[in-house]
């Protein structure tokens, strides 16, 4: 039997019957020889892109140069990521295109015919196959007794699954209230650092490479990022603070219960956004309005930060500032309210809001 | 109008006869002049190190002069242009504009010379446009509002804004207190009430200081003590380097960063992927 009869055999115990199977040009024929080149075509090209993109590889100068640096040859920098992956990326289209034209182009000619059947088995074969299961577990057993391997082939199967499960699981779960009211989410980095000789020493606030800061540094209608000055403290998500120095004029409203926590014209509230936790410094000094950039919740600083616009529904917590001996600014004490958006057990924002003007008793 | 034909080189009929002679002679004339230049050159380093190792503080700059003629000069364009506004003592007008006492000329600086200034009308935000006034105006006016009260002074128009070794400082100081408002890449952004920070396209070197100097309209003040004049460097230096980083796909699509990218990848990738399918699919 010839491989062609082979094939045709083959295709016949499928159900297939080839009518009509050949070549589909003339071996040698100009037909035959165009589309043979134009496959070939794409397999070049792939070849082509393949060697250009180790060219560019090996010999295209890489790496980053500032603009001013670079100059005129900055596009020859620049270029060097998308080269790569424009040679490797058009190096694998090409190729992919080059097999499908082959199978489009030289793949044999074939009329074929199938017979339709239902997808299900013959009736004939799942009854017996059903049976053959049925019948095994039945002779061992397994269907009306030994229920202790049942038991305990069940009880291994869910211990196993319950061992995968628990590192996965387990690792989520953390109680957050296990340091009681030293949790994480009740303190920040801000509060007052107790040394090794029982000194309570306050924390300063520094800018983000760790200078501390004084009143003369900034001028009224200024805003710095603070963070506190202790290890770690320009990392600490929960940390960030805006430093405010508004004009004196300004006429400033403080909330219920906050007073004293300015120093003068200087205001630090929380940089978290209470709805979600994003950054809020888009300041505009001005208006004294803080646009969180996320959701477009807005606070007045001009009146102890409350939200005033968007879906923030408590005011940025406040630090309480002072100076120290030497005459940088300190906290005075850690935020009386966790930062940061809300949770179960936060109970600020359950209080009703009030503010009275600056000077003014409540 | 007509100049004279400059007469027809001489080498020509010259130069057959004696052209050895007249190359050693162009070579030794070029040489003494090389030379010579090295000796004055050498010289002249030698000059400045002298100067600098005897007189090391001739580093501190001298406040320039009151020139009271500049400040006559923008006292009568104040009263042409910014009076109605900002008031006959700068004590600035409710509703129209606000005091300018203690502004400084960092402030006319950044307002007039991006043509903020002189409004055309009273709106959320000035937008920049041509200046009205030429350079030296601005600065006669600078001298001005400066005279009257003070306030952040722009430094000498030939001092240097710019240190390309700072460029990763000024990336991270530009993170921290301007791409909130200004964006990553300077785009600038919305802020509330029709309010926007402008976008850096524009800026020179000279106008993004003096906005950080001064804080115009609703930007924060940053202080030489906030922002040392090197760290305002390295913002500068970044914000240029930005501007002037060209786009490697050719196109920065708004500068905005992953959502208009991944947007036009996943538009473009999924027309290519399904145009591509129909191919194979189709019949041979």
């Amino acid at each position: 039997m010839s491989r062609e009869d082979l094939a045709r055999l083959g295709a016949r115990l499928d159900g297939v019957e080839l009518v009509e199977y050949g070549p589909r040009y003339v071996p040698g024929s100009p037909a035959d020889r165009r589309a043979e080149r134009s496959v070939a075509k794409w397999f070049l090209l792939a070849a082509l892109f393949a060697l250009a993109f180790a060219g560019v590889f090996i010999f295209w100068p890489a790496g980053y140069r500032p603009a001013a640096a670079a100059g005129s040859q900055q596009a020859l920098f620049a270029l060097y990521t998308p080269l790569l992956g424009l040679t490797l990326g058009l190096c694998v289209l090409f190729f992919g295109i080059g097999i499908i034209a082959m199978a489009k182009k030289l793949t044999p000619h074939e009329v074929a015919v199938q017979q339709r059947h239902v997808g299900m088995s013959a009736e004939a074969d799942r009854r017996t196959m059903a049976a053959e299961v049925m019948d095994t577990a039945d002779k061992m057993g397994l269907v009306k007794r030994r229920g202790i391997i049942k038991g305990s082939l069940a009880l291994a199967g869910g211990a196993l699954g319950l061992a995968v499960l628990v590192p996965v699981i387990g690792g989520l779960i953390k109680d957050p209230w296990v340091k009681g009211a030293d949790s994480d989410l009740w303190v920040t980095l801000w509060r007052p650092v107790t040394g090794p000789d029982g000194k309570v020493k306050k924390v300063r606030l520094t800018n983000g490479d760790g200078t501390p800061i004084r009143p003369s540094d900034m001028e009224a209608g200024s805003l710095a990022t603070v963070f506190p000055g202790v290890p770690g403290g320009d990392k600490a998500s929960d940390s960030p603070v805006m430093l405010f120095r508004v004009r004196p004029n300004q006429q400033m409203r403080i909330r219920d219960g906050h007073d004293g926590y300015e120093f003068g014209d200087f205001y630090a509230y929380s940089k978290i956004c209470t709805h979600v936790g994003c950054p809020v410094s888009l300041y505009e000094q001005q208006t004294g309005r803080i646009l969180c950039p996320c959701h477009q919740s807005q606070f007045d600083v001009f009146d102890g930060a409350k939200p005033v616009f968007g879906p923030a529904a408590r005011p940025l917590p406040q630090l309480p500032i002072e100076l120290d001996e030497e005459g940088f600014f300190v906290a005075k004490s850690d935020f009386i309210e966790p930062v940061g958006p809300g949770f179960w057990e936060n109970p600020a924002g359950s209080e009703k809001w009030g503010s009275h003007l600056k000077g003014s008793s409540v | 109008m007509t100049e004279p034909a400059p007469p027809p080189a001489s080498a020509s009929t010259v130069g057959d006869r004696r052209p050895r002679r007249r190359r050693r002679l162009a070579r030794t004339r070029s040489t003494r002049r090389i030379t010579g230049g090295f000796a004055l050159l050498l010289a002249l380093v030698a000059m400045g190190f002298a100067y600098s190792a005897i007189n090391p503080a001739g580093q501190n700059a001298a406040a320039a002069p009151v020139d009271q003629q500049a400040i006559a000069a923008g006292a009568q364009l104040y009263q042409n242009s910014c009076v109605s506004c900002h008031g006959m003592n700068l004590q600035g007008v409710t509703s129209r504009g606000p005091s300018l006492i203690g502004v400084g000329d960092a402030a006319v600086y950044f307002q007039v010379g991006t043509g903020r200034m002189p409004a055309v009308e009273n709106a959320a935000q000035m937008p920049r446009k041509a200046p009205y006034f030429t350079e030296k105006e601005v600065e006669q006016i600078g001298a001005y509002i400066d005279s009257k009260g003070g306030g952040p002074m722009m430094p000498d128009a030939k001092t240097k804004l710019q240190d390309q070794a700072m460029l990763a400082k000024g990336a991270d100081l530009y993170r921290l207190n301007c791409a909130s408002c200004h964006n990553f890449t300077g785009q600038g952004g919305a802020l509330s009430q029709g309010k926007y920070a402008p976008s850096l396209e524009k800026a020179t070197d000279r106008q993004i200081l003096a906005a950080m100097l001064s804080g115009p309209e609703n930007m924060p003040k940053f202080s030489d003590a906030q922002l040392t004049p090197t760290e305002k460097k390295a913002i500068i230096t970044y914000v240029q380097n930005s501007k002037a980083t060209i786009d490697p796909g050719g196109y920065s699509l708004g500068g905005f960063g992953p959502a208009p990218e991944g947007l036009v990848a996943f538009l473009l990738g999924m027309g290519a992927l399904v145009a591509l399918t129909l191919w194979m699919g189709a019949r041979a």
